[in-house]
Formats: structure tokens, C-alpha cells, sequence
């Protein structure tokens, strides 16, 4: 049936007009999931109550986030009441214990557990921490997202968030702190600096003491093979480790959110992660359409190489992962070059020929990828 | 190849977000005239527009549509939900052929998987929801049984939800997992449910993993 002259204006307006009238629905004034309770008032060590605001977002798996009223800056997190039954003191133990550390990460852009809140009958409920300014370093990588969430977006600014991303790997490795479960969604990026800050923080494995507290979450798609199919509370989470889930996350955001496992023909990721079928190393075949050849053969060819290193025989054999320090280095190399016009800076990069001087590239490298990607 | 078609197309190549595939297969049998179809199109529409105001559901969400009343028709192509520009108005009339509806969803969903392969696209288990207030009038056990293997296989989420005096024994074949009947005539409550479940799917940073999804406890009844 054709539309009529009214109805054909009134989807112009609203693309969501699906009738002969348009449906105006109320929306339920909090449209909380079912079972959810709002907390809105919690209380410190002394029984001092804290009024809450808003949560900043719907409740999540674990708990919900709320802002504290009249102090924006600080976000109080509450776990769920199932979660906590039967596993306060455990949740509570691993809190406290970061708690007892906070100064250490005082001017560090990681939002540490600060303070533990109690409710009324002074049960531990969750805790305070600062506010992560940025969006997540998942629109970052995404290659439809970044357009409105990072409207200037370039590669050297890229690039600045990486190095400011892999600086923060470090500084937390040397804290004995292992991030675990690499989540992009918790990496936020500030939009109007290269500053990446660190949320979620209570997942992060920590030692303290000769006492390791778990990660006990993590998924296999960003994992090393040595973790899959483990309870992840039994795994103990190493600089190793942790190299194979940062390569997947440096080469996420150079590729706009293209995983390094996603092969044409193939199988799900997981399952070409386990066969290390890294489509882009030379000879291999199933590099998806669209501009991800072009977008690799624009990298760096030594950066090609560390990825390359860590997604075929890293797979299997830890010591060959490239480690956070060579990826800072070598990010800041590329940086410099970049910035230097010697790479191409745009999103997509142009499809030209870009003449790369030799002597740019570190002798004994066999690869003879030295051209960039002429289409 | 007309313009949606191209754009639903392009967008394997150009977005490489992981895809949740949802399907649903909607009865718009006589029996739904009134306030079920007109519930029912209203709740549809909010889910659209709850998932599309989600940051990561709307690239990785596609729906498609097909409707079972007096014939079957495929009323949307699995489309990524920030590429649906409208849907139509659905409409009540005709008998119940549910077998069909599934046969033709399932078919829609092989042929999606297959695009998803050939572009490299990673997605997530494809959902089918069979929304019904009867019961099939044509031959659907081979499909019903066709639904609950891949089901059981966990190659498809299969979800039959049952709307006032639906026939659940007859519904739940269609899944390994018991169908749910709708409280009332909740439907904004389910497709709320649904838009939660998708952004929860679509946000996890695996396609392998098993997803908690929220409590049904805001839409279903015992």
C-alpha cells in the first residue's frame, strides 16, 4: 500500500512513524530492569550517611554506578545484592586491600577504589572511587563510532592515545597490577587531550602482600591460548600474558575495531586465534574486503612485524609476544615519523604510493613489503 | 540491487562491528486484531528506537522481520538497526502459518551467516523470536524440530514467547528451551527485555562467551 501525503511527511520528521497516527509513547519515569532497586543513600566507616544521585548508567552484571550528589567527581559503586550473597567478604577483602594502596595511584589516570560505603545496617555494599572523564576507547576503535565520538580523529592522535594507554600497562605492571580482562569499554579516552584513563578497576589482578587477588573475569577473543578454557580465578595473569591481549588491542585501534582473528573463510575469531591464522602475515591468505589491506600495508613495517611476531608464533610461545616496553618504544617511533609527514595521517589512509626512504627501515628485515599498498 | 540492499551489503565491508542476528517471526493472525497488534507494533517500535539511542547495539543489532498472517511475508531483511530507516505498520488478518514464518526466518538467517563469512564479519548466536497468541494451522513440525536442533546445538537462541491463550506444548517445540508466556499484553516490557538482552550481547567482547542475560521476571508469567 502507498503511503499517503501525510504519512510520507510525517516519516520525514520521524523515521520511527510506523502508522496512520503517530504513536507518541510515554516512557516509565525510570526504566529500571525488573528486580533493580535504587540505592540512594549510603554510609562511610563512621555511619555518616552520603546522599546518591543518578546512576551514570543502566545497572550493569555486577553492580550499578551512581554519582554522588553535590560531588560529580566522585562515583560510588554498589554491587548487586545477589552478587554480594554469600561473597561480601571476599569482594570485600580485594577492595579493602586496593583501598590500602590508593596512594600509589594518586596521580595516576586510574580510577582506584578510594573509600568502602555501608548501608544502613553497616554491611559493606561497595565503594567510592574518582570519575573517568573520555569516551571508550571502543568508539575509539570502531569504525563507524569514532566519526561522532571523535570527529578530528587522526592517526597521530591515535597513535598519542596508544602511547598514553601502553604508559598506563606499565606503570600498573610495575605496581605487580594486571589489568586481566582487557575490555575497551574501560579504557576512556578524554577527547580534548591524549589522556586515557583507567575505570573498573575492581576486576584488576593485584598482589599485595605475597597475596594475589584474581582477575576473575576475562573473554577468550582478547585472551592468550594458556588461559581459554580455565576458570579465570585460578589464572595468574603475567607481563606475557598480558602482551598477547595489548597486540590485539593496539592493532583493534589502528584497524578501527577490525579484530586481528577476523578471517574470511575462517572460523569465529577464538578459533583462528587458537590456529594463530593471522590472515595479514605475508603468504596467508583471508584478509577481509574493505580498507583493512590498505589500512596495514600503510603501517610501519616494523610494526607489521611486531604484530606479526605475536599473533603467528606468539600464539603458542609466550617469550616471543612483543612486550608493552618495545610497543612504547616503537609507538613513539612511529609517532615521531608520522608527525615528520613520512606516514600518511588520515583515517583511511590514501591508496598512493608513499615513498618510504630506506634507511628508515632497520637492516635484516627479509620481508619485501617496503612499498606501501598501491591499489 | 535496490538501495537498502546495497547499503545492508556495503555494511559487512565497511563495519566490522560483530553481528547479533535477531529475527523476529510475528503472528498477525485475525485473532491478534485490537489492542494485541496494536500493543505488539508499539513495542517493536520502542525497541527500535531503545536500541538505536545504544552507542554499540545499533551497529551490531540486526533485525529482521517476517510476518505470519493469512501468507507469509518478509516484512524487513536482517538489517543493522542504525541503517533501518521504518517499518511498516502491522496489521491483523488471515490465518496462523507459523511453520512457514520459521522456515522462511531460518532460511533469512542461513543466508545472513553465509554474508558474514564471506566478509569476515565475527556475530554472535543468531536469535529467532517467535511471538504467537495460537498456534500453527500448517505443517511446522519439520521446521519446529529444524529450530530446536539448532537450538540445542546452541547455534540459535530460539525464544517462542506465548500471548494470552497461546498453545505453549505447540510453541515450545519450536525451542530446547521452554516457551514463555507474555503477562497480560506486556509487550513493551518484552521488547524492553529484548533491547537489554541485545545491548548486553553486543557489548560482550566475545563471540563465544555464554551471556547472563536479565531476569524475564518484568514481562512473563507462570
Amino acid at each position: 500500500m502507498r503511503p499517503t501525503l501525510s504519512q510520507t511527511i510525517a516519516r520525514m520528521v520521524n523515521p520511527f512513524f510506523i502508522g496512520k497516527t503517530a504513536r507518541k509513547e510515554r516512557k516509565p519515569a525510570a526504566a529500571y530492569p525488573a528486580g533493580f532497586k535504587r540505592v540512594t543513600e549510603v554510609f562511610d566507616r563512621l555511619g555518616q550517611p552520603k546522599i546518591l544521585g543518578d546512576p551514570i548508567a543502566k545497572p550493569g552484571g555486577e553492580g550499578c554506578v551512581y554519582f554522588l550528589k553535590d560531588k560529580p567527581d566522585i562515583l560510588v559503586k554498589i554491587y548487586h545484592p545477589r552478587k554480594l550473597e554469600g561473597h561480601r567478604a571476599e569482594y570485600r577483602e580485594k577492595i579493602e586491600a586496593m583501598i590500602g594502596i590508593k596512594d600509589e595511584f594518586r596521580d595516576f589516570p586510574v580510577c582506584w577504589p578510594l573509600l568502602s560505603v555501608f548501608d544502613q545496617e553497616k554491611n559493606w555494599i561497595g565503594y567510592a572511587m574518582q570519575r573517568g572523564i573520555g569516551a571508550p576507547m571502543r568508539y575509539l576503535a570502531h569504525a563507524v563510532a569514532y566519526r561522532k565520538h571523535f570527529p578530528y580523529l587522526d592517526r597521530t592522535l591515535l597513535l598519542e592515545y596508544l602511547v598514553s594507554f601502553v604508559r598506563n600497562i606499565l606503570f600498573l605492571q610495575e605496581k605487580g597490577v594486571f589489568i586481566g580482562d582487557y575490555n575497551m569499554l574501560n579504557f576512556l579516552c578524554d577527547t580534548r587531550s591524549d589522556k586515557v584513563t583507567m575505570i573498573d578497576c575492581d576486576s584488576y589482578q593485584i598482589e599485595i602482600e605475597g597475596k594475589r587477588y584474581p582477575c576473575p573475569v576475562g573473554s577468550p577473543d582478547l585472551t592468550p591460548v594458556e588461559h581459554h578454557d580455565k576458570d579465570f580465578r585460578t589464572v595468574a595473569h603475567t607481563k606475557q600474558s598480558e602482551a598477547f591481549s595489548l597486540a590485539i588491542i593496539i592493532f583493534e585501534c589502528l584497524m578501527l575495531g577490525r579484530h586481528p582473528y577476523d578471517v574470511v573463510g575462517g572460523d569465529d575469531p577464538v578459533t583462528n586465534l587458537r590456529r594463530a591464522n593471522f590472515p595479514y602475515k605475508r603468504g596467508n591468505t583471508g584478509v577481509p574486503k574493505g580498507p583493512w589491506r590498505n589500512i596495514w600495508t600503510h603501517m610501519p613495517l616494523r610494526i607489521r612485524k611486531l604484530f606479526i611476531e605475536t599473533f603467528t608464533e606468539g600464539v603458542n610461545d609466550p617469550e616471543k609476544r612483543v612486550s608493552a616496553e618495545t610497543w612504547l618504544a616503537e609507538l613513539k617511533i612511529y609517532h615521531a615519523d608520522m608527525r615528520a609527514g613520512k606516514y600518511d595521517k588520515n583515517i583511511n589512509p590514501l591508496k598512493k604510493l608513499v615513498k618510504v626512504t630506506p634507511k628508515a627501515e632497520p637492516k635484516g628485515i627479509e620481508e619485501d613489503e617496503t612499498e606501501n599498498y598501491v591499489d | 540491487m535496490d538501495y537498502l540492499e546495497k547499503k545492508r551489503k556495503d555494511d559487512l565491508i565497511v563495519n566490522p562491528t560483530p553481528r547479533c542476528a535477531c529475527i523476529l517471526v510475528l503472528d498477525t493472525s485475525g485473532s491478534m486484531a485490537g489492542d494485541p497488534i496494536e500493543e505488539l507494533n508499539n513495542g517493536l517500535m520502542n525497541f527500535l528506537s531503545e536500541v538505536r539511542e545504544d552507542e554499540l547495539a545499533q551497529y551490531s543489532v540486526e533485525l529482521g522481520i517476517v510476518a505470519a498472517g493469512g501468507g507469509v511475508r518478509e516484512a524487513l531483511p536482517l538489517t543493522p538497526i542504525h541503517l533501518i530507516e521504518a517499518v511498516n505498520y502491522f496489521e491483523a488478518g488471515g490465518d496462523t502459518p507459523l511453520g512457514e514464518a520459521v522456515e522462511t526466518a531460518l532460511n533469512m538467517l542461513e543466508r545472513r551467516k553465509t554474508e558474514y563469512k564471506r566478509t569476515g564479519v565475527p556475530y554472535y548466536q543468531p536469535w529467532l523470536v517467535l511471538i504467537s497468541d495460537g498456534e500453527p494451522n500448517d505443517n511446522w513440525e519439520e521446521t519446529a524440530a529444524r529450530a530446536r536442533n539448532m537450538s540445542a546445538a546452541r547455534k540459535l537462541v530460539s525464544l517462542p514467547v506465548g500471548v494470552s491463550s497461546a498453545d505453549l506444548d505447540v510453541l515450545s517445540r519450536f525451542s530446547s528451551r521452554p516457551a514463555k508466556r507474555l503477562s497480560g499484553l506486556k509487550f513493551r516490557e518484552f521488547f524492553e527485555w529484548l533491547s537489554a538482552s541485545m545491548a548486553r550481547v553486543s557489548s560482550s567482547a566475545s563471540t563465544t562467551a555464554q551471556i547472563n542475560l536479565p531476569p524475564t521476571d518484568g514481562w512473563d508469567s507462570i
